[in-house]
């Protein structure tokens, strides 16, 4: 019941993000169609912070470093190597899992705060040098590029200078990122990690080595900063050491936790209500920042399960899942069931 | 040379702002378990408030008084408001005080704007020092410092308060049972906290500018102080911010500032990797 309400949700959201390019023009929203982009992109960066914090219970709050390196991976790749499309996408990626392996192998051993702390300074290091290497990043002004052909056959060429292409390239990778996650969680290894988030002591006495899961969680989670970070570079057509900066990192943390952590969806959902409250108001209230941080709190202290738990428990109460109903004989919740049914003829398909 | 001695003596100067700084960002952490990423705001607040009571009395003086004061109530109201709720859990307190950190400076924006301002120093005038000729202001400022941090001490350890202070630190069950009321407890800490790093905000306002940004800077130092000294380790959170202030500003004589923070993060990976409890534990248990 749960499960068909959510998956009904998630086809009619799929359908929207796939129908978006002719849809929001024909309502008069053209220019959403990049902030649609653009929360695409940010949740890929959020998800990054909910397979490390969601799923093994570390957080971290650097993730930023990995952005900025797939970002100047692939604007320097580019700009200073020459690089095509394709070569640049994979320099990118390959800077950004690069520098998570070792980083990951060094913060991983540190737990709670201290890993908070550390993840902080190592993004710190690289964001000091990335000012400081003016000649290679530009420091804050950053590197801008035009941007490659993505593919060249004939006189048929496919580039992200159409915007079309740009919203369903960013998409279809997005998608494959999520479904990769999706992947992840559901597999055994994602059992493995969800025990250590659990109870690290357990997972290492039932043989599970936590060291190494912990590890490549970090690299797993540097890849999909780094991917994010990859696709705004190419989104902008510029890499900044702005975005290298904590407060990015912070800011993919309170998506995560406003939207859900340890769900799947729950960062993207975070994701999209954040952006979606910024280019709404950022117009009418000069200030909005203010609203944002009192979502923030009020999110922390009344809905510490975020967006996504709410829900869940929303529809757990309004549809117990049959498990639920045979062992609460003894609870009135006849009435909540009663109502349930009409609902799910509603939505049943 | 005489380079190296003035950049040395500024290093001192705002290490032994920092560390009072850092002592409050410390308390917070050893007592209520919460990280505390608005602390660098608070000490923000500290400057701007100064700049208003310059403002409002055209008295330097008075902010001293002043400035402090309406950092512990500012402290108690947030305490009662945003920490309370979420008391022992560590993760949340990390993104709840992020958005307080995100509310204060907006906040400051909208009341105090976005172009920084300078303040000048109460007291005018150089005397030399060790070959230089030193501002009169700093040396005064490094007083100011240690005299808090001291009074802060002899807060901790001789008075009811501070007593309770450490007891509800040490076993907080035990000294429930034995009568303190550990939620008062909690609010004076977290007010204390607030009101020493406005008070370093009043002291350094003529030293750095007054903008409601300043906080995101002196954040990642007082984390450091806090690290290095070794998490809730008070002495050594001092003694760290010192030796980190004095080393940044020698080695910023030899190249520019951002490589002197590269340097000393670089520093602080090391000690967080191979000592995470801080350099002095062995001092100190």
């Amino acid at each position: 019941m749960k499960e068909r309400i959510n998956r009904t949700v998630l086809l009619v959201v799929l359908a929207f993000l796939v129908a978006a390019p002719w849809v929001l023009p024909a309502i008069g929203f053209d220019y959403w169609l990049d902030i649609l982009a653009e929360i695409i992109i940010w949740s890929l960066f959020a998800a990054s912070v909910n397979l490390l914090f969601g799923y093994v219970g570390l957080l971290s709050f650097g993730q930023a470093l990995f952005f900025g390196m797939g970002m100047f991976g692939v604007a320097i790749g580019i700009a200073k190597l020459g690089l095509g499309f394709w070569p640049a996408l994979g320099f990118g990626m390959t800077v950004a899992i690069g520098t998570a392996a070792v980083a990951g192998a060094l913060a991983v051993r540190l737990t709670w705060h201290y890993f908070a702390i550390i993840t902080v300074v190592f993004s710190l290091i690289f964001y000091f040098l990335a000012l400081s290497a003016k000649p290679l990043t530009g420091g804050d002004d950053g590197t801008s590029f035009s941007m490659p052909a993505m593919l060249e056959a004939g006189g048929f060429e496919l580039s992200l200078t159409d915007p079309t292409v740009q919203y369903f390239f960013i998409l279809s990778v997005a998608a494959a990122a999520y479904f990769l996650k999706y992947l992840i969680v559901k597999s055994p290894f994602g059992m493995a990690l969800m025990a250590v988030r659990e109870n690290d002591v357990r997972a290492s006495l039932i043989g599970l080595n936590v060291y190494f899961l912990r590890w490549i969680t970090f690299v797993i989670a540097g890849g999909f900063a780094g991917l994010a970070g990859c696709l705004f570079a190419l989104f902008g057509r510029y890499a900044s050491a702005t975005y290298m900066f904590y407060h990015v990192s912070g800011e993919g943390v309170v998506w995560t936790i406003i939207g859900g952590a340890g769900t799947l969806f729950g960062p993207a959902v975070g994701t999209a209500l954040l952006i979606v409250v910024r280019e709404e108001l950022s117009n009418i209230w000069e200030h909005y920042p203010i609203l944002v941080g009192l979502v923030v709190i009020l999110t922390v202290i009344f809905a510490p399960k975020g967006l996504m738990g709410f829900w869940n428990a929303l529809l757990d109460r309004l549809a117990p899942a049959p498990a639920d109903r045979a062992s609460g004989g003894g609870r009135p919740n006849g009435a909540v069931d009663a109502a349930a049914v009409p609902a799910e003829r509603r939505t049943g398909p | 040379m005489e380079l190296v001695v003035a950049l040395a003596l500024n290093g001192l100067v705002w290490g032994l702002i920092i560390a009072l700084i850092a002592l409050g960002l410390s308390i917070i952490f050893g007592l209520l378990d919460i990280i505390n990423l608005a602390h660098g705001d608070f000490f923000m607040v500290g400057t701007v408030l100064t700049w208003f009571v310059l403002e409002a009395t055209g008295n330097y003086w008075l902010a001293f008084l002043i400035v402090p004061l309406v950092g512990l109530v500012l402290g108690a109201l947030v305490e009662r408001s945003v920490i309370q709720p979420i008391r022992g859990t560590a993760a949340l307190s990390i993104v709840a005080t992020f958005g307080l950190s995100i509310i204060i400076q907006e906040v400051v924006r909208a009341g105090f704007g976005a172009a920084p301002k300078r303040i000048l120093p109460p007291i005018e005038g150089t005397i030399p020092l060790f070959g230089i000729e030193y501002d009169y202001y700093r040396i005064f400022a490094a007083g100011v410092s240690i005299v808090a941090i001291f009074g802060f001490f002899v807060f901790l350890h001789r008075t009811k308060l501070g007593t309770w202070m450490r007891a509800v630190r040490f076993d907080r069950d035990t000294a429930l049972a034995m009568g303190v009321p550990a939620r008062t407890v909690y609010m004076v800490t977290f007010a204390l906290g607030f009101a020493m790093a406005s008070l370093g905000g009043a002291v350094a306002a003529p030293i750095t500018t007054v903008d409601f940004q300043t906080g995101v800077d002196v954040l990642p130092f007082c984390f450091m102080a806090v690290i290095i000294g070794g998490l809730g380790n008070l002495p050594g959170t001092v003694a760290a911010a010192v030796l980190l202030a004095v080393t940044e500003g020698i080695v910023t004589s030899f190249t520019d500032p951002t490589v002197a923070r590269i340097v000393s993060l670089c520093l602080m990976s090391a000690v967080l990797l191979a000592r995470p409890h801080g350099l002095f534990t062995g001092a100190t248990r």
